[in-house]
């Protein structure tokens, strides 16, 4: 399912943070959207997962405009992770996985087996079984972003959005939960700070700056050393290592 | 440290527990209400008791004696709506308290955190100090509390959603905000009516009582307290979503702004009816919830029945402690609850290492 965004605009008080920005995500594509801090990542990403309305501008998801269709309906094709998950009351790591089965219940329906078969699947995607029964709040950052992962898979959608998912990870599990996303051949958006994950799994990139996209292209379009430069204001050198993948070291 | 020896106070009970416990639960909730009527200051016999009650229920003509007569009416009259009485508002303020806590995201929240208290207590004070509201009958005091109650909560609610939507802690504030003018004015009423008889009188009413348990009263409260109930039970899956916030409510599918209208109004009628009954009982709808929480997590679908029964068995318990405590006189069973119930609380909370839920380390 494809996410298109279209002139969108939206301003807190007096300061515009997106200034029209026009994104398309096609079908199974994973698209990273880079930028520095303040660029508007997260709000374009909040926009698109309905955290935000935007003051103007149109989104679809699929053939459908976002504001036609109900949270619920929204819920069943777009799930997200995003950057941080704090609750001040126990859950198991089950019941929070089994969170993600919401969309598809009516207001009575019951958790039926199906569901529990699902969740149990989730976990052991994101290697979390073993956690199944511990308390959702007494597990690292890093597990619990893992145990988020797994109930945004459990709610079955065809678009998938990640809000700086990596933020809490160490590299392995940076490098474990792109790898999963990769893996699921859904669509993928996602906000990413570091450049060579962007590189390394992102099948095109949008480069914010200041509100507006400021490139767009396939990570070796645009991944330049000028294009660093003129975004980050640091020096950058981009090198291929013995299997050909790209990797961008800063001078 | 918590990772390695707190492993297994970190899992949470599942679901044959669960069915054990609900079951452990209701059991005893049946034997606190057969139990319970047997206690008090007039010496009857267990026989008597439970001849009357089942004569009353079944309408058995060999009983039909034990149907009149001042044994009769102590059991029936007096005791029995009495414990029926506690039962619902043992339960009320369980359930309503849970939902306080999901609705405002706070461990700390009460069933009376949206101002009602201090509402039900101007309104009882504006009733006995300044005589408003007599044409009400009997229980004008109690009609005033409820009306109290159910305008300030109303108002709390009001002032929340203006400018924008409500939130977690708009509504807190505006309900410190209505619980500070509500209690003004009730000062301001006892200081200048100047009436030492009516300012024990509201200090008494303000303590919570059962004694005024009537049928009558028990025919309303008790369909809105155990419909409200099984509302609250079949919402589990909103409440647990409220508790993630409304940005990740909206992600899984479930806007919760209407939602979380529907449960304040419903608990505030819960509440009102329960302060109409039986004046103000602090601590249950607090405390209740925890302890459930520290032996079956947060779920809602466990939490709502389980704080419903151990509610209702815990208020009936404490009243019937109150009736006897003292010899020849009553302690208000608001007092009791809090003396006997918070040390409780502190060492289960000690014992099992309950944070609220991630709060400590």
């Amino acid at each position: 399912m494809n996410i298109k965004t279209d002139n969108v605009r939206i301003s807190f008080g007096s300061a515009e943070i997106l200034k029209g920005i026009g994104v398309e995500i096609h079908d199974r594509e994973f698209v990273g959207i880079i930028g520095p801090n303040g660029s508007g990542k997260s709000t374009l990403l909040k926009c698109i997962y309905r955290v935000l309305k935007p003051d103007s501008g149109c989104i679809w998801l699929g053939s459908e405009e976002l504001k036609h269709l109900p949270v619920r309906e929204s819920a069943r094709r777009l799930a997200v992770v995003a950057q941080h998950n704090y609750y001040n009351f126990e859950f198991s790591v089950r019941e929070v996985v089994l969170m993600g089965r919401a969309p598809h219940k009516k207001a009575l329906e019951r958790d039926n087996a199906e569901d529990y078969r699902i969740v149990q699947e989730c976990l052991e995607t994101v290697e979390m079984v073993d956690f199944a029964d511990r308390s959702f709040s007494t597990l690292s950052g890093g597990e619990q972003q893992r145990v988020i992962l797994a109930r945004a898979l459990a709610q079955k959608t065809p678009c998938l959005v990640l809000d700086e998912p990596t933020n809490h990870l160490d590299i392995t599990h940076q490098l474990q939960l792109m790898k999963i996303v990769r893996t699921l051949g859904v669509t993928v958006v996602s906000a990413i700070h570091d450049l060579n994950i962007a590189a390394a799994f992102c099948d095109r990139i949008y480069v914010m700056k200041d509100g507006r996209i400021a490139g767009a292209g396939t990570p070796e379009e645009v991944l330049t050393p000028e294009l660093i430069r003129r975004i980050y204001q640091v020096e950058a050198e981009v090198v291929r290592d013995s299997r050909g993948n790209m990797h961008i070291l800063f001078l | 440290m918590r990772r390695g020896i707190g492993n297994n106070r970190n899992k949470v009970l599942g679901s044959a527990a669960f069915a054990t416990a609900f079951t452990v639960l209701l059991v005893l909730l049946v034997f606190s209400v057969l139990a319970s009527i047997t206690f008090g200051n007039a010496d009857i016999s267990l026989k008597d008791v439970y001849s009357v009650v089942a004569y009353e229920l079944f309408h058995a003509d060999s009983l039909s004696d034990c149907g009149q007569g001042a044994v009769h009416d102590v059991v029936w009259l007096i005791r029995f709506p009495r414990v029926i009485l506690a039962l619902c508002v043992g339960m009320g303020l369980s359930v309503c308290g849970v939902v306080m806590q999901a609705i405002v995201k706070n461990p700390l929240a009460d069933p009376y955190i949206l101002g009602i208290s201090s509402g039900a207590s101007l309104g009882a004070t504006l009733a006995i100090m300044l005589g408003v509201g007599t044409f009400f009958g009997s229980n004008f005091v109690g009609v005033m509390a409820f009306i109290g109650a159910l305008l300030t909560s109303f108002s709390v609610i009001g002032i929340a959603n203006m400018g924008g939507r409500a939130n977690a802690g708009k509504l807190i504030l505006a309900g410190m905000a209505v619980n500070a003018v509500c209690s003004a004015f009730s000062s301001f009423a006892i200081y200048i009516a100047n009436d030492n008889n009516g300012a024990a009188e509201v200090a008494r009413w303000t303590m919570g009582n059962l004694s005024a348990a009537s049928w009558e009263d028990n025919r309303v409260i008790l369909p809105v307290i155990v419909g409200g109930t099984l509302v609250f039970w079949t919402q589990f899956r909103n409440l647990n979503l409220m508790l993630l916030g409304d940005e990740t409510s909206v992600t899984l599918g479930t806007d919760l702004h209407k939602a979380r209208l529907a449960y304040l109004i419903l608990s505030s009628v819960m509440i009102g009816f329960a302060v109409y009954c039986a004046g103000m009982i602090g601590f249950v709808g607090l405390v209740i919830p925890h302890v459930v929480r520290m032996f079956f997590g947060t779920d809602h679908k466990r939490l709502i029945p389980l704080c419903a029964l151990l509610g209702a068995s815990f208020l009936i318990w404490a009243d019937v402690l109150s009736r006897i405590i003292l010899k020849n006189a009553e302690m208000p069973v608001g007092i009791l609850v809090s003396m006997i119930g918070a040390p409780c609380f502190i060492y289960l909370m000690v014992r099992r290492r309950y944070g609220f839920g991630g709060a400590g380390e």
